[in-house]
Formats: C-alpha cells, structure tokens, sequence
C-alpha cells in the first residue's frame, strides 16, 4: 500500500473521512521535528532560538511502531534535522516500522558531516526515496545575509558537490535545491533560479515565507506583497514547465506548479482555495512530542507522552475534533506547501492538472531568466 | 497584511504555565546568539486591559525586562490574548530597548 498508488487509492477514502468523519485514517504525510535547534539565523525563521525537553529516540521509536505503514512520505524537519545527532536512527526507524515511499530532508547545508549522514540514511533506507533539498536564499554575500551565516554560500556549494557525488552512486538520493521566497529574496528570484539551472540538482523548488507559529514569525514582514509573488512566480512557473525532470522529481515538479498557482489564488483570495487536509492526511510532531495538525496553527493537539506514545490515541481522541471543525470551517487558510501538496492529491481537479502535466510530452528545454556567474557554480556543474 | 487570521488565532492559543518563561528565554538566548531579533514587544489582545496598552505602548524590551504575560492581575488568565512579538532589526520602528 505504501506506494504512490496506494496513496492515491487512498484519496476517496480521505475525503469521506473529512466529510463524515469515517472511516478512520492515519495520516499519509507526516513531518517530524526533533529539535529545533538549528546554526542558520535566517531572517524568516525564528525556531533556532527554542529550547525543549526533545522526545528521546527511543520515545521516537515507541510513536512511530505506533503509525504501522500508514505515512508514505515523512518529512524530517527542523531546526537543522542533519545536525540532530540522532538523524540517521531516526530515519530509519520510520523505514523500520513504517517503510515510507518518500522521507524528505531539508538542510542549510553548513555541517561537514551532511554528506556522511545522508549516505547511511540513504544506505539504510534503500526502499525509500530520499529527498535532500539545499537550502538557497541567494547568491554569495545575499544567501550568507538571509542565514545569517558568514560563509554559508561556500558551504552550500561544498556539500551540493559532494551530495551530487553521492547521487552517482545511490540510486535512492534525490539531490535539490528548495529556495524560501521572501520580502529579501524576491528581488533575486530570477539569479537563484539561474543558478539552480546550472547546478546540476534533479529538482528545484520554491516555498513562499510565511507565518507560522512554530517559527515564531507570526507578524513578521517576510511574506512578498501578493502582486510581487505573482509576477516573480510567473516566471518560474515558465521556466519549470519548459524543463524535463525524472522520476520522482517529475512528480515533485509537476505538484509544485499547482502549488504556486495555488499560493497566488490563496494570496489573493485569503481563503483556503481547495480543501485542508491538515489534521486528516497531514500531520507534525514536534520536538517535545506535541502532535500538530500543522506548523502554521501549531494546535496543541496533545503530548504523546501523555498518551503512551500511541499516535492513534492522539488522532482519533476527541481534542481534534475541534481543530477539524475549524479547518473545515475555513477559519484558516495559508501556503504552506508540505500539506498543500497532501491538499492537492485530494482535489480532484487540481489532481487531473498535474496528471496532465505528468503525461504531456518532454519540451525542449528553456534558458533560465538571468546568466549567473561560472565561478559561483564551479563544483556541481563540473559533476554532471 | 497576509494571514490576518493567524494574528488572532495566535492570541486565542491557551497559554501554557510556562508561556512568559519559556518565550522570553529563547528571545533571550536570540539576542545573546547574535540573531536578528533585537527585543521583545507585547501584543495586546482584542479585550485587553488598560495595563497591558500602557506597557505595550510603542516599547521594545529587553527579555531580562519585559513584563510575564499573562499579567498577575489578568481576569483571563490562561485565556489571555496578549502575547509577545520577537522585534527584528529589520521591521521599520526604530529600536529603543528599554532596560
């Protein structure tokens, strides 16, 4: 069942447990946040200065026998999930007990052991696709200034190198580059784009900054004006449609277009556009073991320390009952992408959009927006 | 603004016991690592008392220095809409840490 057809077998069943409450589900996609520590000081990211008493890995393997092999796609969040030092059990407890399709890594990149840690995850997991998307803000002194982090352009280049490396020889790493569009990247979409281009990654992705409660950012002024988004996504929707991608970043790239049509829609209408399927068929649990039904409201759903460990206690108990009223209320709406995409395959026309995409005929491929400097991107495209 | 409704929804989240402590604590250690965040504001809530605005009113505190949320004579105590805002160097008033 844990396959991308046994996720989208599981589409009408969502649906009428959204409606009528049955039958019962757990759900497909489920973000884990171990810590929230984190080196990066990012303008658009405030979780690094959180402390919390952190579920042990061994808490984490009670919760996930919990889940059996419902989730198909984990995403190991942060903080820094790589700098976790218990990432790579992490990880492959939730293959042990779960054997998800997807796990989903995002990293700054800025620690020598990534590539190390990456490898014995993917080695590990070998029935798993493992997605390691880079995080990229900018280019030079730009991305170092969004991080906060002197010198991290250099170490990002240092670990795409050796991550592409990786990829040649595992057949299950998924090597991008995931870029954060804010009110101080917005200005430089088009150079960033240009760069990923050239980089040698097998998928490029954007999400839009927002607030979310977990990153303590609520009021912050990260989120591009609406008009601004538009028209600066618009130039990436044309470029990603003119690529060619493989497998699964096929997939990836082919949903993410939805996605940014969808954000332009969501940010223009403050509404939720298609149906949330948060608290449904997407999840997070926190550091301290808190289960969110996302990390934008961040409900406090319970502690699974008060309930044994067992998710299931958690998710069909009566304190959800609440929030899902809510978010079927739309009382909420946002752009976060990691259940926009759980949203997306769970409205049938935006659904048949991306089948579309998926099956059309490979075009030929386009210039990217802007020329970037060669020597900015000496390591990765040498490697292709 | 975008998301206008998380502005409120954040303020109707029930505060923990250790709300004040543990938010101004992570601020504290924001300022002390260096981050972009250069002091702590309060957010008055939608029915708050006249205390809170004269606190709140256009001061940025330092973490060691801000008043615990909720305040000790609230009549909503846990239920208490006020809340802290990180101030970032970046945002367009004009920094004066008081304390």
């Amino acid at each position: 069942m844990n396959s991308m057809l046994g996720v989208l077998l599981r589409v009408p069943l969502f649906q009428l447990y959204r409606k009528f409450g049955w039958p019962q589900l757990l759900p497909v996609n489920l973000t884990l946040s171990p810590s929230p520590k984190c080196n990066s000081r990012c303008l658009t990211c405030n979780i690094w200065m959180k402390r919390e008493n952190e579920l042990t890995i061994d808490e984490w393997g009670k919760v996930l026998s919990s889940l059996g092999k419902a989730p198909f796609w984990f995403t190991i969040s942060g903080g820094e999930p790589l700098m976790y030092p218990h990432v790579v059990e992490l990880a492959q407890l939730a293959y042990e007990h779960c054997r998800p399709g997807i796990i989903n890594i995002p990293t700054n990149a800025i620690l020598p052991i990534i590539p190390e840690r990456v490898e014995r995850i993917a080695r590990s997991c070998p029935e798993s696709q493992l997605i390691i998307n880079l995080s990229l803000d900018g280019i030079g002194e730009k991305h170092d200034y969004i991080r906060g982090v002197k010198g991290n352009f250099q170490k990002f280049e240092e670990r795409l190198g050796q991550l592409l490396i990786l990829r040649k020889e595992l057949k299950n790493l998924i090597v991008g580059i995931h870029s954060v569009v804010s009110t101080f990247s917005i200005g430089h979409l088009d150079e960033i784009i240009a760069y990923a281009d050239k980089s040698g990654v097998d998928q490029f992705i954007t999400e839009i900054a927002e607030p979310r409660v977990e990153l303590d950012t609520v009021g912050l002024p990260i989120t591009p004006e609406p008009a601004e988004y538009a028209t600066a996504i618009d130039r990436l929707i044309t470029y990603v449609n003119s690529k060619t991608y493989h497998g699964m970043s096929r997939v990836t790239e082919a949903i993410r277009v939805e996605y940014y049509k969808l954000v332009k829609k969501i940010l223009d209408e403050q509404d939720q556009v298609i149906d949330c399927y948060a608290g449904w068929a997407s999840a997070q649990i926190y550091a301290n073991g808190t289960v969110w039904p996302c990390c934008v409201r961040a409900d406090d759903l319970g502690n699974l320390r008060d309930y044994n460990y067992d998710f299931k206690e958690i998710w069909f108990g009566d304190k959800i009952k609440e929030v899902r009223r809510s978010v079927a209320a739309k009382e909420c709406y946002c752009p976060l992408a990691n259940a926009s995409y759980t949203n997306i395959l769970h409205d049938l026309p935006t659904l048949g959009r991306v089948t579309s995409n998926l099956v059309r005929p490979h075009r030929v491929p386009a210039s990217p927006p802007v020329a970037v400097k060669p020597a900015s991107i000496h390591q990765s495209s040498e490697l292709q | 603004m975008t998301l206008d409704w998380l502005t409120k929804f954040h303020g109707r989240l029930k505060k923990s016991r250790d709300y004040a402590e543990k938010t101004l604590a992570s601020y504290r250690l924001g300022m002390r690592a260096k981050g972009s965040i250069i002091g702590v504001a309060l957010r008055p809530g939608p029915n708050c008392c006249e205390q809170i605005k004269e606190l709140a009113e256009g001061k940025i505190y330092h973490p060691d220095e801000a008043p615990y949320l909720p305040l000790p004579d609230c009549p909503r105590g846990s239920n208490c809409e006020c809340v802290y805002r990180p101030v970032m160097t970046y945002q367009e008033r004009e920094p004066q840490v008081k304390g």
